[in-house]
């Protein structure tokens, strides 16, 4: 083809949409709406994950002694928690000092430990885990082991939450995928009915473009880049209404539970792509269905 | 140019075209004239392979239409005009638009398309024309934009089917002058028609069909 067809195409495409603007604003409208649906559940997603990850990287455990535990066994104890793989002592709290922590806690409601003398907290020991991903260790593994320490009454860590928390994300993923894989259903059909508006609104233009002999994919291709055209601009719409929203909110950081401060962060360069992907896939799929279904050359 | 051998066309059990048999040779100007439901338009369309035959075969400048298909057959369309009584032009396009659509779709050069376009709409009497909307023509008009159109690639073959139907006498025999002067640059001519008029006074080869056979071969 001497013309350079892909220009002529873009041009055609270009031209389609312009001379359908209100049914393609409508259906760029919606599916902006949907792809917008699935960046922000994504957004959501990846900020839970991060976070999930960046508190997976401090992981604490308390290891409470037996009540009366001697210093050898306080010595024997620690020793073994020095030599753990990444675990850093914090310190020590003995029975004395959880006493103090307990009525500081409890504040004006501390008389209510008044005539409770003979309760006796235990000592425990406070490790961390730093700069080790709580996916290179097996937190209750070491907990079992710890607990079958001599000395060791139990031991806690501040994971357990979390790994409830990771089942929620994953229920919170699987919905996310049904509602996203919906929701592309939905794109599919609303881009499939717009190219189907424009191939029945040109129809005599097929007919004589065909009498005169254009081939088949003349004829189609202004149609699947139609598609495409409608599909990129609703996925850089939703993504700049996505950008716009977490800017205007300045969802820059926050407390969750009151705990660490979490940088919530915007879509990677690689989640942007595959939504604007995604889109102009789905753009292209519904050219490709309307052409099949309703092109009879 | 045009072989067609014992070709039958049938539209369930009805016969549309039976046993037909018939030699065009090259720059020939041939009327297809017959009552209406002779079989001429059936005809025109087996010739520009709209349809197929259900027996029988045609060969277009050597070329069996039986075994082309898909953008072989598009190929060969660009070499074959088609004149529509009803002009089947584009309203939402102008005149130059109307015309150049048969090169646009080979994918020739928009500097030729220009070029092109203006040479055609010229010689049909339409240079100054080009710029306006068909609806604002008269029928002759329209019926010379959809002539440009059909000749605009030099085609080998013009196939036109009642192009004067729509048109009172004047207007009809400025056509006939107009496919008389395409026929005369080398063009083969296939015109249906049933208006005896346009059939009198002429020296050009008549075929007649009645009830989907060939009665007259001319």
């Amino acid at each position: 083809m001497r013309l350079r067809p892909w220009i002529y195409f873009l041009n055609k495409g270009f031209a389609n949409i312009l001379s359908h603007r209100f049914v393609h604003l409508i259906s760029i409208g919606t599916i902006s709406i949907s792809i917008l649906f699935v960046g922000a559940f994504g957004l959501l997603f990846v900020n839970l994950n991060n976070w999930v990850q960046q508190w997976g990287q401090s992981l604490t455990m308390s290891i409470y002694l037996v009540p009366g535990a001697d210093t050898e066994a306080k010595k024997r104890i620690e020793a073994d928690l020095v030599d753990l793989e990444g675990a850093e002592v914090r310190g020590f709290i003995t029975q004395e000092m959880a006493q103090k922590e307990l009525v500081e806690a409890l504040g004006d409601q501390a008389g209510l430990l008044d005539g409770l003398e003979d309760i006796e907290l235990p000592a425990s020991f406070e490790i961390v885990f730093k700069e080790v991903s709580r996916y290179d260790i097996d937190p209750h593994e070491i907990k079992t082991e710890l607990e079958e320490l001599d000395g060791v009454e139990e031991v806690q860590y501040s994971e357990q939450w979390i790994e409830r928390f990771e089942g929620f994300l994953y229920v919170l993923k699987l919905v996310g995928a049904i509602i996203g894989l919906l929701l592309c259903v939905a794109v599919l059909f609303i881009t499939t009915n717009t190219i189907k508006l424009t191939i029945y609104a040109r129809r005599d233009e097929i007919e004589i473009s065909k009498i005169v002999g254009a081939t088949d994919w003349f004829v189609k291709a202004p149609f699947i880049i139609e598609g495409a055209i409608q599909g990129l601009i609703s996925g850089l719409l939703a993504l700049a209404i996505l950008l716009l929203a977490y800017s205007l909110f300045s969802l820059k950081s926050f407390h969750l539970f009151g705990i660490p401060v979490i940088e919530v962060v915007f879509l990677s360069k690689g989640h942007a792509l595959f939504l604007l992907g995604l889109s102009l896939a789905l753009g292209l799929a519904g050219s490709f269905i309307a052409i099949g279904r309703f092109f009879r050359l | 140019m045009i072989q067609i051998y014992h070709v039958a066309k049938h539209y369930g059990p009805s016969v549309a075209l039976d046993d037909i048999h018939l030699r065009i040779r090259k720059g020939e100007f041939v009327f297809i004239t017959g009552p209406s439901g002779a079989g001429k338009t059936t005809l025109l369309r087996l010739i520009f392979g709209a349809i197929k035959p259900t027996k029988g075969q045609i060969l277009i400048d050597g070329i069996n239409l039986n075994r082309i298909a898909g953008t072989n057959l598009d190929l060969l369309r660009r070499r074959i005009g088609f004149v529509f009584q009803d002009f089947k032009l584009l309203h939402r396009k102008t005149v130059s638009e109307n015309a150049a659509i048969a090169l646009e779709v080979t994918g020739e050069r928009p500097g030729l398309i220009r070029k092109k376009t203006h040479q055609v709409l010229r010689a049909v009497g339409l240079s100054k024309k080009g710029h306006v909307y068909p609806l604002q023509l008269s029928g002759g008009e329209q019926q010379r934009v959809a002539i440009a159109r059909a000749v605009i690639n030099d085609p080998i073959i013009l196939l036109a089917d009642e192009p004067t139907g729509n048109l009172d006498p004047d207007i009809t025999r400025e056509i006939m002058i107009l496919f008389r002067s395409i026929n005369l640059r080398g063009t083969t001519v296939v015109i249906a028609t049933h208006n005896r008029e346009l059939l009198k006074d002429t020296d050009q080869r008549i075929v007649v069909l009645n009830r989907g056979r060939i009665v007259e071969a001319g």
